[in-house]
């Protein structure tokens, strides 16, 4: 890889990074797209419908995808590890490692031959290791781009696909490859991770069978999952029950995570509401503390789940165990009546909270609050500026927040980035 | 020689060119494929004349669905495309991007909108709405084989906005367009800048001072050269389009110059109820809201002037408003025209009847005024016990709460209440140790970032929480005479079991919710839309955020919505930066689909321009054909929105909306309206 110049490095390819990129590129900045992942798409694309509007969600994040993949001004860097940066000559100079796909992706051409022709089946990141791919793949359908990886830890290497590939693109010699990155200003869109499913022990998430992430929910709706409707991962019976425990993992002290992540309540419902559209036999129980239904449109998105019979109870679930048939039953206080109850459940889906993506976080060199999100010295002046001058954040890298705010925040420091190119920029050469 | 006339139809596709449809499907991930049968209907639809291939996918708009498009054009040579997706609001640009890449003129595409128009409404009936989805992509088919390539209209983009607010969000967008090189002229209605938040004290969670922030924020605005700032005007009266408005802005005199001012602020007399400070006090009518304000000049306050003399030094001063009009073009619009505090109804929890009732922007005020260290007086008492009742003016209830004038009720979620009254609860606390604070709520909504935190820290400091169901709001009477307290609140508590509590206060403070100022007229002039919640609408939530669908015009902070400071400041970056794109080149594009004359059936009736409901959109001229005058209609593009009101009305058919012509129509209705009964025979 030959050493890049951009006006602008973006940090990440989800929602927020491509927004970003997209907003200075259209202002005729050059943009260099940085993506760990071998798509772009971030957490967004694995989602199944969007709240409050309940847009289907390929059919927001893809186009996106697209647009950044066509953008002139827009260099797209995937599967890229961010290592380090330095400051130099007025900007940033970014250490990268472009990591081994093991296929030439110039020749690649996503025909998808190699992953036919692979006898190895994984588990899906993707689908939430609940369906299943192959260890030479194009990393998903409407991956971007289209072009194959193969995972060597699971790789026997027995050579069928580069015998298969029709444009000889397999490449087992393939090895890291550094290189860097000079770029003026530099966007932090590193977004988040999902609590782990353990984290609080008492729920028994990854250990019951039937206790899942709300992320495994969103591929059982999403029309593109393993199995295109909802099932419960311990035996494929079809759930009658459903439970969603609210703040598994946020607003508890037990986990040092204190904050609320703000998007749980408006997911769970959502959830709620498509679970409905699927199994409309299906009783499903919120359990919560308070419903934080805040954005625009939410609150009548939650008296609409109301009307569609959804069941909010307020309590603080305090323990999940298993019956004889896998059943979660859960150990609920019902902090309205002042009683305990135990109810058991087909399904219980944990609304796990939000917490920071460390790696190219630690990578950037960021002051981090409380909370581990990047910190933002002055939130009512600069919103997106965080302690290092010329390097601003955006999405869900500086603390929990829903698309709709991640897409505006986005643009918020696209702007603040832009600004701070014209001023530090003598000359700007327009593409 | 005999000429042969150049209609729109043979002058772009030749006879020779054989018209090649791709008609295409889309599952829109579920959206539509759970209820239409995609793949019958691209069976049946292939078999239609001029089809030359027809598929499905699970979505188009993606990367690799919009490749397969692509690969058709370039390989199969699909001349004429046919996309049954989503609304055309959503993709439409997408798929014509992707149709300009592989080579085919944007507009020799139709969008057929499934989603919206069958899939979405018809799905108890499937069968139903895959003969629909048949006959609506029929339909689409009909149109493109008519179809003629077309070019957007090009037009030089004036380099210059427009922020109307001069508000912390207003302010924060003129200052990021500005630094993009694009001339601002920022109007503010009032004489001062800053807005609401001038009017706070303090801004969580930092614990700032709004009005030091907004210095530091002003001061790089008046440091910006190409940003006018205009205060006290309004703007009234707006023409034109995206890349070129026509702005009449009227401004306000002053009514004291720089010299007089301290003079005349010394002899004024006349009082009037202070605004800044919600009615609570009085001020002259000439006046600084507050100190450091922006402008630091003081200004007449018009409305309330009586017109009598001001005696300065023996000589009597009459004070007169000569307003000025600005004329100026902008190339786009930034609408941050901000909020209302919600003004409870007479007597709602007591306002207005009950001295002690008062809303959480007035506490504000009133702790503004009392110097640290002091007791809180308020109507006389010592004020101890306090009660602040959340949700006044937010997540009403249709058909439980009392609607407003025009009929709703707010049921949205105003988003800030909570936090502030918090962040209220913990400063009283600090202030006055030994006072007993009830918040009353429904859910405790502290949801950004440091929020929780002051959530936690309103419970270390011992206020009281009690929780009350949306459909049992609290009850607040005047107490029985001779009482310790003047007021009582009731409220069913669902923390205690839903017992009833009775609770006696010194104050009562209503954490009001936000409502949009009042801009009837600017969104009659602009012509824009807002929601059922009455702030403006965005053009889609996540598509396009911060963007009206009047292209060229923008929205920052809470004019859109509720928002704080923080998310104000976010939303006015985010306007920013669409504009910096929009007028950065210097030119916009506008779509080709305005009306279009034929010349040569065109009898210069003038019926079309009479029809016209746009300015200056279409004109008879005069022209000179074989010797002697002829008048004609002729269209400017850039001012017709193509509304085909001039279509209807012309005796000749001499006028069409291009790629909406009536041929189109007709083949459209034609194909519509065909007889199937051969839907299940033809998939045989």
């Amino acid at each position: 890889m030959e050493n890049l110049h951009a006006d602008a490095l973006v940090v990440g390819g989800g929602i927020a990074g491509m927004q970003a990129a997209l907003d200075l590129a259209d202002q005729g900045f050059q943009v260099a797209l940085l993506e760990r992942e071998p798509s772009i798409g971030g957490k967004m694309i694995t989602l199944s419908k969007v709240f409050p509007t309940l847009d289907c969600c390929s059919c927001i994040t893809t186009p996106k995808m697209s647009a950044v993949a066509h953008h002139p001004n827009i260099r797209l860097l995937t599967y890229c590890e961010l290592e380090s940066i330095q400051e130099n000559n007025g900007g940033y100079r970014a250490k990268v490692v472009q990591k081994p796909r093991y296929v030439d992706a110039r020749k690649c051409t996503g025909c998808r031959e190699c992953e036919y022709a692979c006898p190895v089946t994984v588990p899906s990141p993707f689908d939430r290791g609940l369906g299943a791919y192959r260890a030479i793949r194009v990393p998903f359908s409407t991956a971007v781009p289209q072009t194959a990886v193969l995972d060597m830890e699971n790789c026997i290497l027995c050579g069928k696909c580069e015998k298969e590939c029709p444009a000889g693109a397999v490449d087992f010699t393939q090895r890291p490859e550094s290189f860097e990155i000079q770029a003026t200003t530099i966007v932090a869109a590193s977004g988040f991770e999902l609590t782990p499913l353990d984290a609080k022990k008492e729920y028994g998430g990854g250990k019951l069978q039937n206790v899942i992430d709300p992320l495994m929910m969103e591929r059982f709706l999403a029309p593109t999952g393993p199995y295109g409707r909802v099932l419960r991962p311990g035996d494929g019976k079809e759930p009658t029950s459903i439970a969603y425990v609210q703040c598994a993992g946020s607003r508890d002290e037990t986990l040092g995570i204190t904050y609320c992540s703000r998007v749980c309540c408006m997911y769970a419902i959502k959830q709620a509401m498509l679970i409905s559209g699927a199994l409309p036999m299906a009783e499903i129980t919120i359990y919560y503390m308070d419903i934080r239904t805040f954005g625009k449109g939410y609150e009548q998105f939650y008296q609409n789940a109301q009307a569609m019979g959804v069941e909010f109870v307020r309590g603080k679930v305090a323990s999940i165990r298993e019956d004889d048939e896998q059943n979660p039953v859960v150990n609920v206080e019902l902090t309205e009546e002042g009683r305990k109850m135990e109810r058991t459940f087909d399904l219980v889906v944990l609304s796990l909270g939000m917490v920071p993506t460390l790696g190219s976080n630690l990578s950037l060199g960021l002051p981090i609050g409380t909370d581990r999100f990047i910190s933002i010295p002055a939130p009512n002046a600069s919103p997106c500026a965080s302690a290092r001058p010329g390097i601003f954040v955006t999405g869900t890298a500086m603390g929990p927040m829903d698309i709709v705010d991640s897409i505006v925040t986005a643009s918020s420091a696209a702007a603040a980035a832009s600004a701070y190119i014209r001023a530090h920029q003598k000359e700007i050469v327009y593409a | 020689m005999p000429e042969k006339k150049q209609t729109p139809e043979n002058t772009h596709a030749p006879d020779s060119e054989e018209v090649r449809v791709g008609v295409y499907t889309c599952h829109c991930g579920g959206n539509i494929s759970h209820v239409v049968q995609c793949e019958r209907v691209a069976k049946l639809l292939g078999k239609m004349p001029g089809v030359a291939v027809a598929r499905t996918d699970p979505s188009f708009c993606s990367d690799a669905g919009q490749a397969i498009i692509e690969q058709d054009i370039k390989e199969l040579g699909i001349n004429r495309v046919v996309i049954g997706a989503c609304a055309p609001s959503l993709h439409e640009q997408t798929f014509r991007n992707a149709v300009t890449r592989a080579g085919l003129n944007p507009y020799l595409y139709h969008h057929v909108g499934l989603r919206e128009q069958d899939s979405w409404v018809h799905d108890s009936d499937k069968e139903g709405a895959t003969e629909k989805a048949v006959r609506l992509m029929s339909a689409g088919v009909a149109k493109a084989r008519l179809l003629t390539p077309l070019e957007p209209i090009r037009l030089g983009a004036e380099k210059q906005a427009l922020v109307i607010g001069g508000g912390v969000a207003g302010l924060r967008s003129a200052l990021d367009i500005a630094r993009q090189g694009i001339r601002v002229t920022l109007v503010e209605k009032s004489p001062f800048l800053g807005g609401r938040m001038a009017q706070l004290e303090s801004v969580f969670p930092t614990d700032e001072t709004p009005r030091q922030l907004l210095h530091d924020l002003i001061e790089q605005v008046t440091a910006q050269s190409n940003i006018t700032i205009l205060t006290a005007a309004e703007v009234t009266a707006v023409s034109g389009y995206v890349g070129n408005f026509n702005v009449t802005v009227t401004q306000h005199s002053r009514g004291v110059s720089d010299e007089m001012a301290e003079a005349l602020l010394a002899a004024c007399t006349q009082e009037t109820p202070d605004a800044f400070n919600y009615g609570l006090t009085q001020r002259k009518v000439i006046y600084q809201p507050y100190k450091g304000c922006y402008p630091p000049t003081p200004a007449v306050d018009w409305e309330h002037y009586d017109g009598q003399p001001i005696q300065v030094n023996g000589k009597p001063v009459v004070l007169k408003d000569e307003p000025q009009v600005h004329q100026l073009t902008a190339g786009a619009i930034v609408l941050a025209t901000g909020f209302d505090p919600y003004e409870p109804r007479l007597g709602e929890y007591g306002y207005g009847e009950i001295p002690e009732v008062v809303t959480l922007p007035q506490l504000i005020r009133i702790l503004a005024q009392v110097p640290d260290g002091e007791s809180l007086i308020w109507n006389g008492h010592p004020v101890r016990d306090v009660a602040l009742i959340h949700c006044v003016g937010s997540r009403e209830i249709d058909g439980i709460h009392e609607p407003q004038a025009d009929g709703q009720v707010n049921n949205y979620c105003s988003r800030v209440c909570c936090t502030a009254s918090l962040h209220t609860a913990v400063e009283l606390r600090k202030r006055f140790p030994t006072s007993n604070l009830y918040e009353l709520y429904q859910d405790i909504r502290t949801y950004g970032r440091g929020h929780e935190d002051i959530y936690r820290q309103a419970q270390a400091s011992m206020v009281r929480f009690l929780r009350y169901h949306g459909d049992e709001h609290p009850e607040v009477m005047a107490a029985p005479a001779g009482d310790k307290h003047p007021v009582l609140v009731r409220v069913k508590d669902h923390l205690t079991y839903g017992e009833e509590i009775e609770i006696p206060v010194d104050l009562v403070v209503l954490a009001v919710g936000m409502m949009p100022r009042q801009i009837d007229d600017l969104v009659d002039m602009l012509k824009v839309s807002r929601g059922t919640d009455r702030f403006l609408l965005e053009v889609h939530p996540k598509l396009r955020p911060v963007e009206m669908a009047v292209r060229g015009i923008v929205l920052a902070g809470t004019a859109q919505g509720p928002m704080n400071i923080q998310e104000s400041l976010s939303a006015a970056s985010a306007a920013a930066a669409k504009v910096a794109s929009l007028l950065g080149q210097g030119r916009v594009e506008l779509p080709p689909f305005v009306a279009r004359v034929d010349e040569s059936k065109c009898d210069g009736t003038g019926a079309c321009v009479e029809a016209c409901l746009e300015e200056g959109a279409i004109a008879l001229q005069t022209f000179k054909e074989n010797g002697r005058e002829v008048k004609r209609a002729v269209v400017t593009p850039a001012n017709c929105t193509g509304c085909g009101a001039c279509v209807g009305v012309c005796p000749n058919r001499a006028i069409d909306v291009q790629a909406w012509t009536l041929a189109q129509y007709e083949a459209m209705v034609d194909a519509i309206a065909m007889d199937i009964p051969a839907f299940s025979e033809a998939e045989k």
